[in-house]
């Protein structure tokens, strides 16, 4: 045990460390208000429930004209990911942690995500923006977490992951590459939305710059919706929710100077006022995110710095937005769907279940 | 606790905790130090006392001891 290995890392240094993560936050914020003056729909700078379920509908996974297109955003946040973590030496290709069970957590994720209308990122953005619905879905967030935590506790665990090939590690990078190609050349064979939320989008350089942008920096300090809650009820370690309340400062700013500040629940841009599904919806996206170890964002942010089994995350959630369209589970303006109720209680079972079967016995290696 | 164990797992790291808890011994978990890793894990900080342990720890991926200036990593994966 004496035996030195290597010399690793400088020692943080807490209020360099805490000013990253604010000024993360507060860039994270601001981009989103300048998305949404580019063109993206109100309140959605950033959503990456929604933008996958863009991109699924593109590819013709799913027929729901209004929400089709190749998001750049998403593209960029996973290639600046990557570049980050390649200048910082912090690319790990690696996986095999209960893949098949992420896809499926992945999965319910987004029928939760589509229930309320946007990932953790938009709650926080709708929240800045004045929408009292995503409140609601806040609280319904913090009960999900709360639960995948009395789950951490009880000693749940998808197991460890192992080193694989860089290839493997970086074939979602190609994958984005493609995509971005797709988006660019613009051929008949992909659909892009003429009306509705898939229509309204900022300029492709622009989308594309803020992911890198927001990518890069998302690497650089974890930034993640669920693992803030999750460190602060587990260690009372606030760092992470620093980026979360400095998301909501910046943009609330920067809605309020924009005038895109609308303080009460009837009438928000892409969303709807039922409390209850409001509530439901987010618990089981943060229930799932807990069990994932992270929420969309850091998936994406993850899977763009190697880890295979959060782009199998992000494929579930990929499968699971064209699932919700076929099978109308997606809520639109007008309220949730009969068929979207039950997809989020059979989540929530399936979760659960998920949860009581990766429960691992007390063990040690004697 | 000037001794860091990191995990490729949450539950890795409770059962090393409760294991030098159930010993008497100081370990307490935290988010792993940003230095150490670009994950969202966890780790569990310890004194030298705990450090004979470390080899029954599972999914370990490494133990580093806390220098003033940075990590000396003392032990990877086994």
């Amino acid at each position: 045990m004496a035996q030195i290995f290597a010399v690793k890392g400088k020692k943080d240094v807490k209020n360099k460390k805490t000013m990253w993560m604010v000024l993360a936050g507060l860039v994270v914020g601001s981009v989103s208000v300048a998305l949404v003056l580019g063109g993206n729909p109100k309140n959605m700078g950033f959503c990456i429930a929604c933008f996958v379920r863009d991109i699924a509908g593109s590819v013709g996974m799913h027929q729901a004209a209004a929400v089709q297109y190749i998001r750049p955003e998403i593209i960029g946040l996973a290639l600046g990911a990557l570049i980050m973590s390649v200048a910082g030496k912090e690319f790990r290709a690696q996986g095999g942690s209960s893949p098949m069970t992420r896809f499926v957590l992945g999965f319910f994720v987004m029928v939760g995500a589509l229930m309320f209308l946007g990932c953790p990122l938009r709650m926080v953005l709708r929240i800045a923006g004045g929408d009292l619905n995503a409140v609601v879905g806040l609280a319904g967030f913090v009960g999900g977490i709360l639960l995948g935590i009395l789950c951490l506790n009880q000693g749940f665990s998808l197991r460890r992951t192992y080193a694989q090939s860089p290839l493997e590690g970086g074939m979602i990078s190609a994958v984005n590459l493609a995509l971005l190609v797709l988006v660019v050349a613009a051929p008949p064979v992909v659909l892009f939305s003429a009306e509705g939320p898939g229509s309204m989008r900022a300029p492709v350089w622009m989308a594309l710059a803020a992911g890198l942008i927001v990518g890069a920096l998302a690497q650089k300090t974890r930034l993640c919706m669920v693992g803030g809650l999750r460190d602060a009820v587990l260690f009372r370690d606030f760092y992470l929710l620093y980026g979360f309340i400095a998301i909501i400062a910046a943009a609330a700013v920067g809605n309020l100077v924009t005038g895109n500040f609308s303080l009460g629940f009837a009438g928000q841009p892409v969303a709807h006022t039922d409390g209850l599904w409001n509530f439901l919806g987010m618990t089981l996206v943060g229930f799932a995110s807990v069990l994932l170890g992270g929420c969309p964002l850091r998936q994406l942010i993850l899977a763009g710095s190697g880890n295979s089994d959060s782009a199998v995350s992000v494929l579930g959630m990929f499968v699971g937005a064209a699932c919700c369209h076929n099978f109308k589970l997606a809520s639109s303006a007008d309220g949730p769907t009969p068929n979207g109720k039950i997809a989020v209680i059979l989540g929530l079972a399936v979760v659960a279940a998920v949860a009581a079967l990766n429960i691992q016995k007390q063990k040690s290696k004697r | 606790m000037n001794y860091i164990a990191t995990f490729f797992t949450h539950y890795g790291a409770m059962t090393f905790q409760r294991l030098l808890k159930g010993q008497g011994k100081a370990a307490r978990m935290s988010p792993v130090p940003r230095a150490l890793s670009a994950s969202c894990g966890v780790c569990v900080r310890f004194d030298g006392q705990g450090l004979s342990e470390t080899a029954e720890a599972v999914d370990l991926e490494g133990v580093y001891q806390e220098t003033e200036t940075g990590y000396l990593q003392i032990d990877s994966e086994h």
